[in-house]
């Protein structure tokens, strides 16, 4: 075992296996993506209009019509502000609850940071593969810090909202199935990432598994990962990462 | 169990509203901030979340990726009756969105729904159902007789015939709460502002009939958009003032969009021209109001439109009035409870809201609740009487403006003014 993504000695195994998973998780992903668009197409092109037949091009049409019409709203925002300040910021959430901004945060920038390194990763061993003459060793040392802290930021923050649906009255009374499998996606997620980075640098959260498994348990991370990080995206809760995005956007930072 | 048809349709929902129901996080700040949803005690289902929920449900199991692959999942008539009459106990006062941390349109959802099931064949609730024969027919939603609409203008009031400025009374003040137009007349009289009317060609300024999902019958908001635009154009005008906030938020927002196209003139609210007349300095007020004045924003003013300042403005020029704030003010203020047809359709929800909007300015001892809509007048003074609290005066700023003015707001100054204001309660 060689790497935290499951580059092994016996690399053509599982870097074969991860390529042909990600791949699948890319083809889900875009397939539910279809489905949404489709379903949201069946919407009309405009206020009063007839719905539309469920061409995705309806959505994407409405979506950049609206994006250019001036907006009644005395808190319109431009683009930029929004993408800024209301997508990257959250400066809504930030607005009505810090500590709850500081969940979503710390869950967001965690999450986005540590997909962002493990792509990382994977591109850096894809051009070591070509040839190219980059260490992924060194890199993943050098960017092992970092793993290792938003790793912790991210389970901050999934602890900060398991703590909330448990524990206070309210919002264990309103929680659905709907929030409760993206919880618990992000923290299967989080349990086996730590389980398999402490296998590899034998530390105690590697639960004193032999060495040995290092490459299989960082494999089911990967599998795990890919499958909630990206194919399960369009078909659960999780698909409000492109929808409040693209919600804040088409009404202009919202009302 | 699955059937060749959906169960519901997408009938005036855009694109983008269906993906915005995709966009709902559950945070719950809509259920923490909707005054209907308080006002109801908490009914499950009159919470905006769960109407979102729900009808994120209907949608997926219609057109989502099982329904396109396996075919649309039915559910029960009874269920969907059950979110329309939920779905009307609402206000569209708007505060859920402006408190959506995924920065939903809501109102627009809201309304969209209305009217997609509206057509098929589940709204409105209550006497909300008359209001299309009532407007169309007679382009009032209170079976008055149009050649009527100037029947309140006192003799002492000039009206050009042709002017720049027009003011659009509206049905409410036009027909019932007399004194709102009385005040403005005089005002604008006094104030040496040459104005015209449009009398009888003014008609309905179809609110109602949008904020109820019933906009698409007969076409009739198009029709009164258009006849009072083409009127008001016709009198030479390149401004219109409105005292009524609801017509305000109609010819702002909803006659462009009914129409198509941008309005030949400027709309303002009556109290934006005045705090534009005070800032040229030329309002010289006469009279002191010594009282503390607090200032109930309306929605239709307000959160949909933005105007805040305006009536702040005025109230703090008159002399003598001590302007309090209640807690929830401006783009965070709590309903008075009438608009979205609530108030025609289910009247004890409206009194429920209302009455704790007047707690809010009980709670900071005011003389007077202020506001700058007749339907936030009427839902307000219910709810003060609901109170028993006789010693608030409920009063629109337009008529405490006269009155800093020293002017009557009787047709006759003689006659005391209770005698010429009828109760409204088709709001």
């Amino acid at each position: 075992m060689e790497y935290f993504s499951g580059f092994t000695p016996e690399w053509k195994i599982t870097f074969g296996q991860m390529m042909v998973l990600s791949t699948i998780a890319i083809l889900i992903f875009l397939y539910g993506m279809y489905l949404n668009l489709k379903k949201w197409s069946y919407g009309s092109e405009g206020y009063g209009l007839e719905p539309s037949n469920g061409n995705v091009l309806a959505f994407i049409k409405t979506f950049i019509i609206q994006l250019g019409q001036a907006s009644h709203a005395p808190h319109a925002q431009p683009l930029w502000k929004v993408i800024i300040l209301d997508i990257l910021l959250q400066r809504r959430i930030w607005r009505k609850h810090p500590i709850r901004w500081f969940m979503h945060m710390a869950i967001f920038v965690g999450w986005m940071t540590l997909f962002l390194l493990s792509v990382a990763m994977f591109v850096v061993e894809l051009m070591h593969l070509a040839g190219i003459n980059v260490d992924p060793m060194a890199f993943r040392e050098s960017a092992q810090w970092a793993f290792h802290w938003f790793s912790i930021l991210l389970t901050v923050g999934v602890l900060i909202a398991i703590f909330r649906r448990i524990f206070i009255p309210k919002i264990r009374e309103a929680t659905i199935a709907y929030d409760t499998i993206l919880l618990a996606g992000l923290t299967l997620i989080i349990v086996t990432g730590f389980v398999a980075n402490g296998i590899r640098i034998d530390q105690v959260w590697g639960l004193g598994i032999d060495p040995f498994y290092a490459p299989i348990v960082a494999l089911f991370h990967s599998v795990i990962s890919l499958l909630f990080c990206i194919a399960y995206i369009p078909f659960s809760k999780y698909i409000h990462v492109i929808a409040t995005p693209l919600a804040l956007i088409a009404n202009k930072g919202g009302e | 169990m699955t059937k060749e048809q959906p169960s519901v349709n997408t009938q005036n929902l855009t694109a983008v509203q269906l993906m915005e129901l995709d966009a709902c996080t559950r945070c719950g700040q809509c259920d923490e901030w909707c005054p209907t949803y308080e006002g109801s005690g908490y009914e499950p289902g009159i919470s905006p979340r769960f109407k979102v929920r729900r009808w994120k449900e209907y949608i997926d199991r219609s057109f989502g990726f099982r329904a396109q692959l396996f075919g649309p999942k039915e559910f029960t008539d009874e269920e969907l009756q059950q979110f329309n009459d939920d779905l009307y106990h609402c206000t569209t006062c708007g505060r859920c969105a402006t408190n959506c941390e995924s920065g939903m349109n809501l109102v627009e959802l809201w309304e969209s729904l209305r009217a997609n099931l509206v057509k098929r064949g589940n709204g409105p609730v209550g006497k909300q159902g008359l209001f299309p024969k009532l407007i169309g027919e007679y382009k009032n939603p209170y079976m008055k007789d149009q050649e009527a609409r100037l029947d309140w203008v006192p003799k002492d009031v000039e009206i050009e015939d042709k002017a720049e400025i027009v003011y659009y009374t509206g049905c409410t003040a036009g027909y019932n709460q007399l004194a709102v137009a009385i005040g403005t007349a005089r005002i604008l009289n006094k104030l040496g502002i040459k104005f015209t009317m449009l009398g009888e060609d003014e008609w309905c300024c179809g609110s109602a009939l949008i904020r109820t999902g019933q906009a698409h019958i007969d076409d009739n908001p198009k029709k009164l958009a258009r006849h009072n635009v083409d009127a008001i154009v016709e009198k030479g005008a390149k401004r219109v003032v409105m005292a009524c906030s609801g017509c305000f938020r109609a010819a702002t927002i909803d006659w462009p969009r009914q129409l198509g196209e941008e309005l030949p003139f400027e709309v303002l609210h009556m109290t934006e021209f005045l705090a534009e007349l005070i800032d040229e300095g030329k309002i010289n007020w006469e009279k002191s109001i010594d009282k503390k004045v607090t200032y109930h924003d309306p929605c239709h003013l307000g959160r949909h439109i933005g105007v805040f300042e305006a009536p702040r403005k005025v109230l703090s020029d008159i002399p003598g009035i001590e302007l309090v704030e209640m807690n929830e003010v401006k783009d965070k203020q709590r309903c008075c409870g009438a608009g979205g047809g609530v108030k025609a359709g289910l009247p004890d929800l409206a009194l429920s809201v209302g009455t704790a909007r007047v707690k809010d300015a009980l709670e900071v001892n005011a003389d007077i609740l202020s506001s700058a809509c007749p339907f936030c007048k009427r839902n307000l003074s219910d709810g003060r009487d609901e109170l028993n609290a006789s010693d608030l005066e409920v009063e629109d700023v337009v008529i405490l403006s006269a009155r800093a003015l020293d002017l009557s707001v009787e047709p006759d100054p003689e006659e005391p003014q209770e005698e010429t204001e009828e109760q409204n309660n088709e709001a």
